[in-house]
């Protein structure tokens, strides 16, 4: 069978060649002159932010040392003609925001007040009401990390925006305004929370106190399944014992994720009851959640499990196999030595599955 | 009283400066870890202060420039962000006296640098 455009090319004449020739070099042309005119401006406007930068510093590093004694220095008229500049704003707004993540205490209070003296607020606001999901993007951030609580009820409507990063901003900015409280989203949140969210979100509650554990509580039976599995994650993150039957309840979740999330937490969580209560479903779940309690055991297991685990060396699958091994060597009363009297000491592939196992304990 | 402000940020390499002669210190700055290392051969500091991630060369190798800088042994106090404690913990084994963690307070700052240098009043 012969390629149709083939066939088309074979029969143009020579004259539509050549034409369809021009009309590829012309557009090559095009293309170059908008990269050379995009390089163009993006250089010109380097170089103009060099120049500006110089009158940003000082008005910055003036305005965060000002005292409440100092005689109140009328910023906005004196750069106004600048400030008519949307590019210059925008510049100031950088700056304004990398000294503000790198600063602390009263100096930080000055950065807000010039921040606002400025109406570089209303600039930031302005980017929530564009069509354009980074500006929409940038627009909260900045509002957030320049403590704008005041645009806290737009804010909270985009944190169910349809645009992925636009939603993830807004869910942020909300953690940066009211710490723990500010996740009072995930009780109306209607889109997934993806596992890069999760991160981002876990990590601006670093340093934030937990607090409301009936909160989680409520999100553990949320309808939407990524809240389930991030709640899992928030009651590891603060230890949150208050929820433990919800975890074992939802151990029988058909969503994997979530399943792999309640593991985790009763990993770092565990009660007497909690080996037992994994093991129940066991031989109705999929291979990577068998392994998961596999290895979930070898931390909060004990000799009771061993003999689940010595049926599991009978298991079909060499990784299944290996996996029991791992935590029979931690759980069974003889250790490791346990391998050396086991009847299928000799045999493949546990002679091979006790081999590596030795060795990485050796090491 | 000669401080070195070693920082890549510009805005916060003034800030710090511009507090610190507040206080009535001698600031020379240095945009990039290079241009420090010439900076401690050529002037004779009573301080360093330094962030640790930088272009060309990091604060942990101008720790050990001033350490080793014979005749005079320079305090440092690194500048580091939060989640960088190894990093801390290998300018203190360089020989690094002190560490603050971004975000700081320039009042802070000021009141470390008193401790090791104070003014003359």
């Amino acid at each position: 069978m012969c390629n149709p455009f083939f066939i088309i090319f074979l029969n143009i004449t020579p004259a539509q060649f050549i034409n369809i020739l021009y009309a590829f070099l012309l557009m090559l042309l095009l293309l170059f002159v908008i990269i050379l005119g995009f390089t163009i401006y993006k250089r010109r406007l380097g170089r103009q932010t060099k120049l500006w930068q110089e009158s940003i510093v000082m008005l910055i590093s003036e305005s965060i040392f000002i005292s409440d004694e100092d005689e109140p220095v009328d910023v906005a008229n004196k750069y106004s003609k600048l400030m008519q500049i949307g590019n210059f704003r925008q510049c100031l707004i950088n700056e304004i925001i990398t000294i503000k993540k790198g600063l602390s205490g009263a100096s930080t209070d000055n950065l807000v007040k010039l921040y606002e003296n400025l109406s570089l607020n209303y600039e930031s606001y302005g980017k929530l009401k564009t069509g354009l999901w980074h500006i929409k993007a940038k627009g909260i951030q900045e509002l957030a990390l320049m403590d704008q609580k005041k645009y806290v009820k737009e804010i909270f409507k985009l944190t169910n925006d349809s645009n992925e990063l636009v939603r993830n901003e807004a869910q942020c900015a909300l953690i940066c305004f009211y710490g723990f409280s500010g996740l009072r989203f995930l009780n109306v949140t209607v889109y997934p929370i993806s596992q890069l969210q999760q991160i981002q979100l876990l990590n601006a509650l670093y340093l934030v106190k937990g607090e409301n554990f009936e909160a989680i509580k409520r999100w553990l039976h949320s309808a939407n399944e990524s809240v389930i599995e991030f709640a899992l994650k928030l009651a590891t993150f603060y230890n949150c014992y208050q929820v433990y039957d919800d975890v074992i309840k939802i151990i029988q979740n058909s969503n994997l994720q979530i399943k792999l999330s309640a593991l985790a937490y009763l990993k770092n969580l565990p009660r007497e009851d909690s080996p037992l209560e994994i093991i129940k479903t066991y031989s109705f779940e999929s291979k990577t959640y068998k392994l998961a309690i596999l290895d979930t055991l070898k931390i909060i297991g004990n000799e009771e499990q061993v003999p689940f685990l010595l049926e599991q060396l009978q298991d079909e699958d060499d990784d299944i196999k290996s996996a029991a091994s791992k935590s029979l060597s931690q759980l069974h009363p003889m250790g490791a030595a346990f391998f050396q009297t086991h009847v299928f000491a000799d045999q493949l592939p546990w002679k091979n599955i006790f081999l590596q196992i030795m060795n990485e304990r050796a090491a | 009283m000669k401080i070195l402000v070693v920082e890549d940020e510009i805005i916060m390499l003034k800030t710090i400066e511009l507090r610190l002669k507040k206080d009535g210190y001698t600031i020379i700055v240095s945009e990039d870890g290079r241009d420090a290392l010439k900076k401690i051969e050529e002037f004779d500091m009573d301080l360093i202060i330094t962030d640790i991630m930088m272009p060309f060369a990091s604060g942990l190798e101008i720790i050990e420039a001033a350490k080793k800088r014979v005749g005079k042994t320079i305090p440092v106090i690194v500048l580091s962000a939060m989640g960088q404690e190894n990093v801390v913990l290998e300018a203190f084994q360089l020989g690094a006296d002190d560490f603050i963690t971004k975000p700081f307070s320039p009042n802070e700052l000021s009141m470390r640098v008193k401790r090791y240098i104070p003014i003359a009043v």
